[in-house]
């Protein structure tokens, strides 16, 4: 694989242009023309495909995608183009197993293949907006479901009741602090080598994210740094300075990437190639050994949709079948928290992840706006899911998906909002109250019903 | 070509972005036909169904900035056309659009700049990590009666109170109406720091920027 030191010198020697001429001259066309090309084709009746010709057929689009369009950097208007044997020596020389953590909590994950036997990784927690007051308590019941093998820590909207604004010196506490609470969290919930491999979800700028690594606030080696581009496919020095500063550390660095499905990718095919794309662009630029996706639909915000549950779905079969490595999914429903819903919608985009050979994450309620949305329950209710439902097919997922679609599609428009951690937890012992309790009974028995289990 | 084909195919080439076919088409008829009645007849009638096939999700941003580039082209034929006639487009207000400081994500702003030209508003687009000063002094620069911030992530939603702050500090709260816009933002924000309107979506942000300018027009 070309070094990163070969990449930054493309990033100052690459063909020149304007960000605008990039996406209306370069992108843009590039995408409609493999979408084209490759003839992949969106069928609302068949949201979690079975075809491993048409995934392939998506993988190809990708790399052809990527070798013409490359990375594009803001701060020199200049691309980082790849020629295709770069990019599949990159692929085949990437790593197929990661590992994350530390003594008894230390895993190795390894990539999985549609309709695969294998468990799935199983993720959880949030890196949403949490309050100040509650950041520990969430970690700690995060820690404690003991088939969580990786967390996610919270996003701290403030700093001793001050907001933390991005580049700011608040910024830079907030990811220090948020850091400092993650650790002591995991050591409370008997977990102190738990791998948390968002960091770090409180700091959006480079020198936030620097920060909040030393090793004195608890950050370890053996952590995951996500570090993210700007849509689709452009990366400015702040993110190469993370990837300069944490590959040089030794850091296992995550590529995070949130696709748009109808804006500069277009529908749900090229959303789904440039999905694919941006797992090249992670390896290649951003030294990548592990992958987080996170489409999202313009309108309606979510990934619940058809169109989005075929975008992830194909997207990570392209991905499963062709490169491999530790890759997973979050996704976003319109329905609030504690509400079933939230639970048929994040029981869709499981399905379709699982079965399409990822590993599987909450689902974020009512599209991530918010202050503690997220709930413990929703993670449970994951794990639960991914270890009731190994081995299951994407022909299965596909069939369910259908049904539940009919239930909450309609809903989608205008979803309950739900209850926050607040309003239906006890804060003392980290436990839902009865109502939630008897809502999530009647809603998993509900999706039992129609052949999802429950472990 | 008569005047009515002319208009239509004037609307297809905005449509169906179509840039070259649009030149063409203005520059073979802009000396025989009233320039104003091609764009409002014609160019706007296809940007106005970008717009909504864009905002019912029937098309994409590709399309909706494919036809925004046709258009600007076309305007720069049309423009100095205009000017010598004396004709003037009508406009519903005048937006500021940008991006608060520290926050690079354009591709929100870039709807609602567009879908806020389609629907007959003058858009001036100050880019992305703009600071409250930027927005101030474009909307001083051009006159503007809206000023509408964008802001994704929940570490720069902040800055956009420093824009009703700056407003605030100088006398100016009342000149501008104040629209506030993005992925983590809410009504809730938007009214705890003052601004006058807030769209969940561009599409709505449209509507919402529509009835600011009626109430303030007294309409």
């Amino acid at each position: 694989m070309i070094s990163f030191l070969e990449v930054l010198e493309r990033a100052t020697s690459g063909p020149m242009m304007s960000a605008k001429e990039y996406d209306m001259k370069v992108f843009i066309p590039a995408v409609r023309k493999v979408v084209k090309k490759y003839k992949i084709k969106f069928d609302p009746n068949e949201p979690c495909p079975s075809d491993n010709d048409l995934a392939d057929r998506v993988y190809q689009a990708a790399v052809e995608l990527y070798s013409a369009v490359g990375t594009y950097c803001p701060d020199t208007e200049r691309v980082i183009r790849f020629t295709t044997r770069e990019i599949e020596e990159a692929v085949y020389e990437c790593p197929k197993t990661v590992y994350f953590g530390e003594g008894p909590d230390r895993i190795a994950w390894q990539g999985r293949l549609p309709d695969d036997n294998q468990l799935p990784h199983c993720h959880v927690g949030s890196g949403t907006n949490t309050s100040e007051d509650v950041a520990l308590k969430m970690v700690e019941a995060y820690a404690r479901i003991s088939k969580a093998k990786t967390l996610s820590i919270p996003s701290l909207t403030t700093v001793g009741g001050l907001n933390g604004s991005s580049g700011s010196p608040m910024e830079v506490l907030a990811g220090i602090n948020m850091m400092r609470i993650a650790r002591d969290g995991l050591c409370r919930a008997g977990r102190p080598g738990m791998a948390i491999i968002d960091l770090h979800p409180s700091c959006t700028s480079g020198v936030a994210t620097i920060a909040a690594a030393n090793p004195e606030f608890g950050a370890r080696k053996s952590d995951g740094w996500i570090v993210a581009p700007q849509a689709e496919l452009k990366m400015n020095f702040d993110s190469l300075n993370q990837v300069a500063y944490l590959s040089s550390w030794g850091a296992n660095i995550g590529q995070e990437a949130g696709p748009i499905l109808g804006g500069y990718a277009g529908g749900p095919e090229g959303a789904s190639v440039v999905t694919v794309a941006y797992a090249l662009h992670g390896i290649l630029v951003m030294r990548a050994t592990y992958h987080l996706t996170y489409p999202i639909q313009m309108m309606p915000v979510c990934s619940t949709t058809p169109g989005m549950i075929f975008l992830i779905s194909t997207s990570s079969q392209a991905f499963a079948r062709n490169i491999g490595a530790p890759y997973y999914a979050l996704g976003y429903a319109s329905a609030g928290p504690a509400t079933k819903q939230y639970f048929y919608e994040a029981a869709a985009y499981l399905l379709a992840i699982q079965a399409s050979g990822i590993g599987i994450e909450d689902v974020h309620p009512n599209k991530a706006v918010g202050t503690n949305q997220a709930l413990p329950l929703d993670s449970e209710f994951t794990c639960a899911f991914g270890h009731g439902n190994i081995g299951i097919t994407r022909k299965e997922a596909n069939a369910i998906i259908k049904k539940l679609m009919e239930k909450y599609l309609s809903g989608i428009k205008n979803p309950p909002q739900g209850r926050d951690l607040y309003a239906c937890y006890d804060l003392d012992t980290m436990k839902p109250d009865d109502e939630l309790c008897q809502l999530y009974d009647e809603v998993i028995k509900e999706l039992e019903g129609y052949g999802i289990r429950f472990k | 070509m008569e005047e009515k084909e002319l208009f239509a195919e004037l609307s297809r080439a905005v449509f169906e972005g179509d840039e070259e076919a649009l030149v063409s088409l203005v520059q073979e008829n802009v000396d025989q036909c009233d320039p104003l009645a091609m764009v409002e007849k014609g160019m706007m009638q296809g940007m106005v169904e970008v717009g909504d096939k864009f905002s019912a999700g029937e098309v994409y941003l590709p399309e909706l900035l494919m036809a925004a580039e046709a258009w600007e082209e076309a305007m720069k034929i049309l423009k100095p056309k205009l000017a010598a006639t004396g004709a003037s487009l009508k406009k519903r207000g005048t937006v500021v659009v940008g991006t608060v400081q520290t926050d690079i994500h354009e591709i929100g702003k870039n709807i609602l700049a567009n879908l806020l030209t389609t629907a007959g508003f003058e858009v001036h687009d100050i880019g992305c990590d703009a600071g409250a000063a930027k927005f101030l002094d474009k909307a001083q620069e051009v006159q503007a009666d809206i000023i509408a911030a964008s802001a994704i992530m929940s570490t720069t939603v902040p800055y956009q109170k420093d824009i009703v702050d700056l407003l605030e500090s100088r006398g100016l709260r009342d000149e501008y109406l104040v629209m506030v816009g993005g992925g983590v933002v809410t009504q809730e924000w938007a009214d705890k720091i003052g601004a006058d309107g807030y769209g969940d979506l561009a599409s709505d942000a449209v509507d919402v920027a529509k009835r600011l300018m009626d109430a303030r027009k007294g309409e």
